[in-house]
This record gives structure tokens, C-alpha cells and sequence, in this order.
């Protein structure tokens, strides 16, 4: 039993998460508008049709109460992650239970489509708990209105063809819905897999590139260099603002911690830090892979980004070894180069073993890189791969 | 078919041109169970046998269409002509049957071309159809109209149908400008790792030349390694995979004479310049996307630091919220821009450092928003000469 595919780096699943709750904030946003339609829409309809003041005021009040739900939840969800997460469920049953409502006060059989409105209200979360919410209130509803009340979906020219039809392309609305949902919801998430790996990938290339940099010039960073010309910096400063030491003694902290200085110690001889403090300020250090010179790196960089319009969802982008433009025979050399390179090895990248490169390209996000024929030669025949591979650059072979 | 399924499934992890054809084979498996189950509704419509017998032979040459069109990878071509295929079929239901379910057709095709999330697709076809929807509704009231309705209840049909459009409408906006939005910052992301990695490559390649070491291209034991397991996995699933080590010499060779050599040789066929085009993204003597996924996959075995929740906060701000950390971070960062490379000169080498007048540039760029606070570009600002003075390039 194949396992199912993880993330390459199983670090960005939390990144994943913030990004969506990012963007979970501004679609509450448009729910709540288009609640507000809704509610003038049905309260202005009620009131024309003069319609009695209790089916009014309670639908106004339905409606008020979710959109002070939502508004409560998009406060709160500031603070607290999870009032949007708990929104979007309540907002789902919310919207279906006003349909239903709705469709109990009103008795047309205009109003069957109010479910696809509260359907269609539901899926701009793109959330798979919410589409199985929606999936199940509308089949249930649907069935169970059409079952116990008949009645209200009667039309002039009611016949059995017309009852047979309404539920077979009812249930093949709501199946090609819960398709649709189900593809949004997982393309959405590509997007989020590609950011949240770039990231991780851009931290760990910064890790990568500063190793090759020390390996190949044999040199470190000029630690004792920064801090002198910071101290003197820091001087400057403080004469030209007038006060004795402008940056508070933070100098001999970041100086001591630089030096390999117990934490116990830093704290006795500075009271005024605290462990928070010195786990905080350790990320701005300079040596090593520390936060900070990852910061100067990355803003070094930023200058030589341009990005044109044509780029924006071009699939030149999506670095793979399965582009469509390319023949089989493309799709299997490169899969092959990149197997053998991983084999093989070279300067700064050490050979990987078979289970390492089976784990990590059969298990992760690699598998979708390749060409899905060529995958599964490789998934079934990985010993013989390995075994080429073996005796390719065994001692033997490479005399 | 599991194979299909088991991509539906993974969707998240397939390109935007994959996701298309799944979901262009999925609308087709749909429009393929509809068409079945027309064949049943079809002869109670009010067509004389004949045109329905016509009509539905249209459907199935339309169906087989599509296939072709999938067949051969023409996606957008086959997402146009699913979309006409299902107001094709809408347009026979809405004109053939006074029925009620003949209604559901409007809701069943903007969902059909909702589904494909391509906005002017939305804006065109689902107009038509709303459009039409409306004007059917309008014009066949009586159909839809109950023995005792509601009044004004054939305006709620037109605005609940108006406002399904909308609905989807504004969600197709929405997603439009989302992943517009999310495809930018990870264009931009690939640009900075793609610098990143051309360091790298730098650094490794002299550390290589120092260990006398060869490169991959000129390996004969990864040679043997790569022509093997090509022959291998052709063997697999081609009939002669003998055929593939002509496209791996050439593969080579392009090593060894260079692309544009190989493009002006007027020797060489057309398709042999087509299949080289297509190879020199995975050669092994640059960055070029080969060496870009060996790195990215590489760096899964070094050893990084333990996940923390600010793995990926660049902002000074944020790193260091009190004023002294965070003009001693700004020092930093201004003494690496001025003493240390961060992009290749004119001669190749990584050592071109910034000026002071470039820092002062970059620090008043608007990318500088993901690293620094207004109140610290300010700071600078005031104090950019003991910045120059004290921190600038060294000697």
C-alpha cells in the first residue's frame, strides 16, 4: 500500500496554515457583503409583498445574527486563529438554515434555489470541512424536502418525467458541485505548497550557500570587524543625540553571546535581560547561519529581482522533469541525470543513499515532479536502479 | 484509471496545466453521463424523433471531439468546447421540455464553467447564460410558476439565478487576483533562490577545481550510470529503448559544444535543434533548472535548525522589537551590504559589494516593506553618514 504523499519539507505546514487563515480574513469579507445583499434583497421583498411583520422580523433577525457572527469572529479572529476556522462552519449552517427557512416561509418552488445560493455562499471558503457541511445540509434538505414537502415545488405542469428529472439532475448538480469544490479547493492549495517550499527552500539555499562560501574561500565572516566598527557607529551616535550609550549595553550582550558565554553568565553580568530577551537576541548575530545575516543576504538579493507580467503563471516556472513539451525520451533522461547526480554526488552535495532518494522522491511532493510512468518504473524497480547505479560508480567501474 | 484518480486526489501538488486537463476530463466524464441519461429525457421532448436522433449524434461526435482534443493536449481548445457542449445541451433541454428540471441547466452550466476558473470564461459564456436564463425564465413563467405561487415569483427565479452568477462571479474575481497575487511572490521567491544558488554553484565549482575533481558531464562512470538506467526505464515502457541513447549523446554534446553552436549548425535537422532546445534546461554546467532541483532537493539532508514559528520573518521589526536591538540590527545589515558580495561584477566573480549611494537606494525601495519598519528607513535617513563613515566599505 503506497503511503500517502507528505510534504518535502514537513517545516511549512504551519506556513501553509498562516497563509490560508491570511486569506481566509478577506473572504469573510466578501461572505459578509453579499450576506447584507441578501438580507436587503429578502427584507425589501417581505416588506413590498407585505408579508406578516413576524416571517420579516425574524428573517431580519437571522440574517443580523450572521452577520454580527461573522463580524464578532473577524475581531476575535485576530487574537485567536480559531474564530476563523469556527466562522466558516457557522456561517455554513448558518446561510443553510436561512435557506430553509426561507423556503418553509415563502412555499414556491422559486426558492429550491436558494440552496444553490447557500451553496455558492459556502464554497468561498474553499475548505474541505465546510464542502462536506455543504454537501451534506443540501442533499439532506433537498431530499427531505422533496420527500415530506412535495407540495412546495409543484409547478402547473407537474408530471412524473418532471419528478424523475428534478432528482436525477439535482443529485448530478450536487456531484458536479462537490467535483468542482474539491479541485478548487486542492488547486488554492498548490499555491500555498509553493510558497510555503519556496520559503523553506530559500532558507535552507541561504544555509547552503553560506557553507559553500566558507568551504570554497576557507574564510568566516569578520565577526570582531562588525562589532568594532558597530561600537564605534554606536559611539557617534550617542554623541550626536546626547546621551551616553545609545544603544544600552545591547553591544557587550550581542558581543558575549558571540563568544560562546553561558546564558547563566550573560544574565548575572545583565541583569536587565531576560531569557526571552537573549533568545531573541541571538538571531542577531552575524556569524554562522544566524537569523540576522540571512536578513542582509536575503535584502542584498532584492535588487535583483524583476518580475515581468508574462512570468506571473508561466510553466516555465514549475521546475520539473515532467513538462509537457518534452518527449518521454526528455522525461527519462532527465529523471535519470537527476537520479544518477543524486547517486553519484559532488563537491558540497554528498552521495545519497537508495533509501534516502526512494524516501524523499516517492514520498513527497518530488513524485509529482516526474513523468508518472516513469515513476512508477522507478517505484517498482528500485533495486534495480540502485544496482546500476552501484555498479556504474563502483571502484572498478570508474578505473 | 487509478493512476488518473490517484492525480485527482493530488491535485496540490500538480501545475496549473495539469490541473486543466483533469479537470477538462472530468467535465467530459460528466457531459458523457448527462448525454447517456438525455437519450432517456429526449424523446419526451417536443422535437420530431428525427432531429433528436440528429442532435444526439452531434452530442457523441462532440463527445468524441473532445476526447481527440484531450488526446492530442489541446486543453484550452477542449475547456472552449466543453463549455459549448454543455449550453449545446442546456440550449436542448431549455427548448425541448416545459418541465421544471429543464431550469436546473442554467445553474448545472455556470457551474460547469465556473469550475474551470478562468475569468473572461466566467464572463463570457456565463454571461450568455444568465442571460439566456433570463430571458427563458421571462418567457416561460408558466412553466415554472406553481397553482399558487408567491407574488412577483418569477422575478425571484431571475434575481436567485442573477445572484448565483454574482456570487461565483465575485469568487472567480477573488481567486483571479489571489492567485495572481500568491504566482508573483513565488515568482519573486524563485528569482531570490535562483541568485542564492548561483553562488552556490560558484562556490562549488571552485571548491570541485581545488579537489580536482570532474565535472558531471566529463564523468564516464556517471555516463554509464545515466545511459543504463535511461535504456532501462525505456525498455519499460517503449518498445525499442535502445533509440533514447542518441538523445543522451546529444545530450551531452550540447555539453561540449554549447547550445547556440548546436542551434547554428546547418548541418543538424530541425528536430534534432527542437529536441536540444528541449535538453539544455537540464544540463549540468550552469544553473539551469537540472542544477536548481538537485540543490533544492539536496538541501533536505543538511542539517537546518529546529523549527521555530519565525522561521521565515525577515523584518527587523519584528526580529527585534526594542529601538537599540533594532539600530544594532540595522548596523549589521549595513556593514554586510557595504563589505560583503552579494552579486557577481563584470568579470563573472562574486564580488560586487553596494555602494553607500545603492544602499540608500535600496533602503528607500518599496520592497524594503517585508525588512524594515518606515521608522527605521527614517533612522537611517537622518543618521545615513555615521552609517557611511563608521560602518562603509572597509579600506
Amino acid at each position: 500500500m503506497k503511503r500517502e504523499p507528505v510534504r518535502v519539507f514537513p517545516e511549512t505546514e504551519e506556513y501553509r496554515e498562516m497563509l490560508e487563515i491570511k486569506h481566509l480574513r478577506s473572504k469573510n469579507h466578501l461572505v459578509i457583503a453579499i450576506l447584507t445583499a441578501g438580507a436587503l434583497i429578502t427584507i425589501l421583498y417581505t416588506a413590498l409583498a407585505a408579508y406578516p411583520l413576524v416571517y420579516v422580523l425574524s428573517l431580519a433577525v437571522a440574517f443580523l445574527a450572521l452577520i454580527l457572527l461573522n463580524l464578532t469572529c473577524l475581531a476575535y479572529g485576530r487574537e485567536n486563529v480559531r474564530f476563523n476556522q469556527l466562522n466558516k462552519y457557522v456561517t455554513t449552517f448558518g446561510v443553510f438554515s436561512v435557506a430553509v427557512a426561507m423556503i418553509f416561509i415563502f412555499r414556491s418552488p422559486s426558492m429550491l434555489s436558494l440552496l444553490f445560493i447557500a451553496y455558492a455562499i459556502a464554497a468561498f471558503y474553499q475548505d474541505r470541512k465546510v464542502m462536506f457541511i455543504s454537501n451534506v445540509s443540501l442533499l439532506f434538505t433537498f431530499l427531505a424536502l422533496m420527500t415530506n414537502y412535495r407540495a412546495f415545488f409543484a409547478v402547473e405542469n407537474a408530471s412524473a418525467e418532471n419528478d424523475f428529472g428534478l432528482f436525477f439532475f439535482v443529485i448530478v448538480f450536487i456531484t458536479l458541485l462537490t467535483i468542482s469544490q474539491y479541485i478548487m479547493i486542492k488547486q488554492k492549495g498548490f499555491f500555498y505548497n509553493q510558497i510555503a517550499l519556496s520559503r523553506e527552500t530559500e532558507f535552507r539555499n541561504i544555509e547552503f550557500m553560506i557553507d559553500a562560501g566558507e568551504k570554497a574561500t576557507k574564510t568566516t565572516i569578520d565577526a570582531k570587524g562588525y562589532f568594532a566598527a558597530t561600537e564605534a557607529f554606536a559611539a557617534a551616535l550617542s554623541a550626536r543625540i546626547g546621551v551616553p550609550d545609545a544603544l544600552g549595553g545591547k553591544l557587550s550582550v550581542l558581543r558575549e553571546l558571540e563568544a560562546g558565554e553561558t546564558r547563566e553568565t550573560i544574565l548575572e553580568r545583565h541583569p536587565d535581560e531576560t531569557a526571552a530577551s537573549l533568545s531573541r537576541l541571538s538571531d542577531l548575530l552575524f556569524t554562522g547561519c544566524h537569523k540576522l545575516r540571512k536578513v542582509a543576504i536575503k535584502i542584498g538579493r532584492v535588487r535583483a529581482v524583476d518580475v515581468h507580467r508574462r512570468e506571473i503563471f508561466s510553466e516555465t516556472q514549475f521546475k520539473t522533469f515532467n513538462h509537457p513539451s518534452d518527449t518521454l525520451e526528455i522525461k527519462i533522461i532527465a529523471f535519470a541525470i537527476f537520479y544518477a547526480a543524486l547517486k553519484r554526488g559532488s563537491a558540497g552535495m554528498r552521495p545519497l543513499s537508495e533509501t534516502e532518494i526512494y524516501d524523499a522522491i516517492v514520498h513527497s511532493d518530488y513524485y509529482y515532479y516526474n513523468d508518472p510512468g516513469v515513476m512508477r518504473i522507478y517505484r517498482e524497480n528500485n533495486a534495480v536502479f540502485d544496482a546500476i547505479a552501484r555498479d556504474a560508480f563502483s571502484a572498478e567501474a570508474t578505473k | 484509471m487509478i493512476d488518473f484518480l490517484r492525480r485527482v486526489v493530488n491535485t496540490d501538488f500538480l501545475p496549473m496545466n495539469e490541473v486543466r486537463k483533469i479537470k477538462v476530463v472530468l467535465i467530459m466524464t460528466f457531459l458523457l453521463i448527462v448525454t447517456a441519461a438525455t437519450v432517456g429525457f429526449a424523446f419526451s421532448f417536443v422535437y420530431d424523433d428525427v432531429v433528436t436522433i440528429v442532435v444526439m449524434a452531434v452530442f457523441v461526435l462532440g463527445a468524441g471531439f473532445i476526447y481527440l482534443l484531450i488526446r492530442f493536449n489541446r486543453i484550452m481548445a477542449a475547456i472552449h468546447v466543453t463549455i459549448v457542449y454543455t449550453i449545446a445541451l442546456m440550449m436542448f433541454y431549455t427548448q425541448g421540455t416545459d418541465s421544471f428540471y429543464a431550469y436546473l441547466f442554467f445553474y448545472i452550466s455556470l457551474s460547469v464553467i465556473v469550475f474551470y476558473q478562468e475569468l473572461y470564461i466566467y464572463l463570457t459564456y456565463g454571461t450568455a447564460v444568465a442571460g439566456y436564463g433570463v430571458f427563458y425564465i421571462l418567457m416561460h413563467a408558466d412553466n415554472l410558476l406553481a397553482p399558487e405561487d408567491i407574488p412577483g415569483s418569477i422575478y425571484a427565479y431571475v434575481v436567485l439565478l442573477l445572484l448565483f452568477y454574482v456570487i461565483f462571479l465575485i469568487q472567480s474575481l477573488h481567486n483571479e487576483k489571489l492567485y495572481t497575487d500568491l504566482n508573483l511572490e513565488w515568482v519573486k521567491l524563485n528569482q531570490v533562490i535562483g541568485s542564492y544558488q548561483d553562488f552556490t554553484l560558484y562556490h562549488l565549482e571552485e571548491i570541485r577545481k581545488r579537489e580536482k575533481g570532474i565535472p558531471f558531464y566529463e564523468d564516464r562512470a556517471f555516463r554509464k550510470a545515466v545511459d543504463e538506467l535511461s535504456v532501462f526505464v525505456c525498455e519499460q515502457l517503449k518498445e525499442h529503448g535502445k533509440d533514447i541513447t542518441n538523445v543522451l549523446d546529444l545530450y551531452i554534446y550540447i555539453h561540449e559544444r554549447g547550445l547556440a553552436k548546436i542551434i547554428d549548425n546547418e548541418e543538424l535537422s530541425t528536430s534534432t535543434k527542437k529536441i536540444a532546445n528541449r535538453l539544455d534546461k537540464y544540463l549540468l554546467n550552469r544553473r539551469t533548472d537540472m542544477v536548481s532541483i538537485l540543490m533544492n532537493f539536496f538541501t533536505r539532508f543538511r542539517t537546518s535548525e529546529p523549527y521555530r514559528p519565525n522561521r521565515y520573518e525577515y523584518h527587523l521589526g519584528r526580529l527585534a522589537p526594542a529601538t537599540d536591538e533594532q539600530i544594532v540590527a540595522l548596523a549589521f545589515v549595513y556593514r554586510y551590504l557595504a563589505n560583503e558580495p552579494s552579486a557577481f561584477d563584470a568579470w563573472g566573480e562574486p564580488l560586487k559589494t553596494m555602494s553607500h549611494e545603492e544602499i540608500c537606494q535600496l533602503f528607500a525601495a518599496p520592497e524594503m516593506e517585508e525588512f524594515l519598519s518606515d521608522g527605521q528607513v527614517a533612522f537611517f535617513k537622518e543618521n545615513a553618514d555615521l552609517f557611511r563613515d563608521h560602518l562603509g566599505r572597509k579600506g
